[in-house]
């Protein structure tokens, strides 16, 4: 094939990729690897990593989630902000500051208890710093919003969602280095 | 040991409390005195537990290892000083949202728009398992069964004037039992004089009273019509033979 067919094949692909990734599909957002193989081919991954340098200019970038099995296949491809958004970027967005902090609260915790803690336990941490209600009632939105991850012996674990969205590590830093405040009533 | 095994999978507890090696001691002994299949199914219960808390001590040596393992004390300390505000910060600091376009597509909506188009009427979709018979529970009134030829105008008010006398000269004033009178040789005539006495008891002729705990309902003809408001009270006449 010559250059500018290879050229054009190339960015067909790319477009293909970013419409794959971006227009929601089933529940969850995000591509399974073996999705976009057969979209795209098994050169899948070299599609997704000129993709991802071609939305860096629009703040964005393709993230990889891995699954269970840590195949290319079970693994989950999304697309994702490069940089977190500025606090008051997330506040204009409607989301509520105690329930992000409940959310915070409740990774740190989780991972702190080697990533599974019963529900009880989560509730009973969580209530010293915020009301019932709304621990009751975020715990069991973050669980359906994949956030956070509940079996059936009410363990509850880090969901795929934080894996998808949250720097866990650059999270639990920032929690451990911030100085000691007085909690706002 | 199932229990065991099942408390430390239930909790945050170390799974490394559980012996794996004196366990699988323990059964590899025990397995020769084992005669029944039930003995032998709880056994390989005891394993399968066992390789489940193999598999939390997996993911807890991994989970320590990586950089998120931070004393669980210093953390629950730290969350319980910050402020709720601070919290948030730090979610948000390293949050990336994922980026989709959470709406339908062209694409999706001429499915829809096909999928609605070819869907039959509910009157009709389950015709197959059901047939013709599916009508809505409904009331019928005086009027319409005047329209359907059950009763003629005429009819239902002679019919309604002879129960009312035959109430009047049985109960003679006193309480008789609603059930005996609206007896007759076919479910449909029961049905037809429970249906009359309604309207008497409707229009203050007749009363009844019910028994709560004995379940029998008694019925009176009134000398003078009621002037109390009515109350309604459901009757079961049974299911017809």
């Amino acid at each position: 094939m010559t250059e500018p067919a290879d050229k054009a094949l190339l960015e067909r692909k790319v477009r293909k990729a970013f419409q794959v990734l971006v227009l929601q599909r089933g529940r969850n957002p995000g591509v399974k690897g073996w999705e976009l193989k057969r979209h795209l081919g098994r050169d899948f991954r070299a599609i997704l990593e000129v993709l991802s340098e071609d939305v860096a200019s629009m703040g964005l970038e393709v993230f990889e989630v891995k699954g269970a099995e840590g195949t290319d296949d079970s693994s989950r491809f999304l697309l994702r902000f490069k940089e977190p958004p500025t606090v008051s970027e997330a506040e204009t967005s409607g989301i509520r500051i105690d329930d992000l902090a409940v959310l915070a609260a409740t990774i740190a915790f989780v991972n702190s208890k080697q990533g599974r803690v019963s529900r009880r336990e989560v509730e009973h941490f969580l209530r010293e710093k915020f009301p019932k209600w709304r621990v009751e009632y975020s715990l069991d939105r973050y669980v359906k919003r994949g956030y956070l991850d509940q079996d059936d012996r009410s363990m509850v674990h880090i969901g795929w969602r934080t894996r998808a969205e949250v720097d866990e590590a650059t999270l639990m830093t920032m929690i451990l280095s911030r100085a000691q405040e007085a909690p706002k009533k | 040991m199932i229990e065991l095994c099942r408390s430390v999978e239930s909790s945050s507890a170390n799974p490394f409390d559980v012996d794996i090696r004196e366990k699988i001691r323990l059964l590899q002994e025990r397995l020769p005195d084992w005669k029944f299949l039930d003995e032998l199914l709880i056994d390989s219960e005891a394993m399968l537990e066992l390789a489940q808390i193999v598999k939390l001590q997996d993911e807890w040596l991994k989970h320590r290892a990586s950089s998120l393992y931070i004393d669980p004390l210093l953390i629950q300390l730290k969350v319980k000083l910050l402020a709720k505000e601070s919290l948030s910060e730090a979610f948000i600091k390293s949050w990336h949202p994922v980026a989709q376009v959470d709406q339908i597509s062209p694409k999706g909506l001429e499915k829809a728009f096909v999928y609605w188009r070819d869907l039959s009427p509910m009157s009709e979709r389950f015709k197959d398992q059901f047939g013709k018979h599916g009508a809505a529970p409904g009331v019928v009134d005086y009027a319409e069964l005047v329209s359907m030829g059950a009763f003629t105008e005429q009819q239902f008010e002679t019919t309604l004037t002879a129960l009312m006398d035959e109430l009047t000269s049985k109960s003679g004033g006193e309480w008789i039992d609603y059930m005996d009178f609206i007896a007759s040789d076919s479910y449909e005539g029961r049905v037809r004089r429970s249906y009359l006495m309604a309207f008497l008891t409707s229009e203050g002729r007749a009363t009844l009273r019910t028994e709560p705990l004995t379940g029998k309902i008694w019925l009176k003809a009134l000398g003078e019509k009621a002037k109390a408001p009515p109350k309604s009270v459901a009757i079961s006449l049974g299911d017809a033979e």
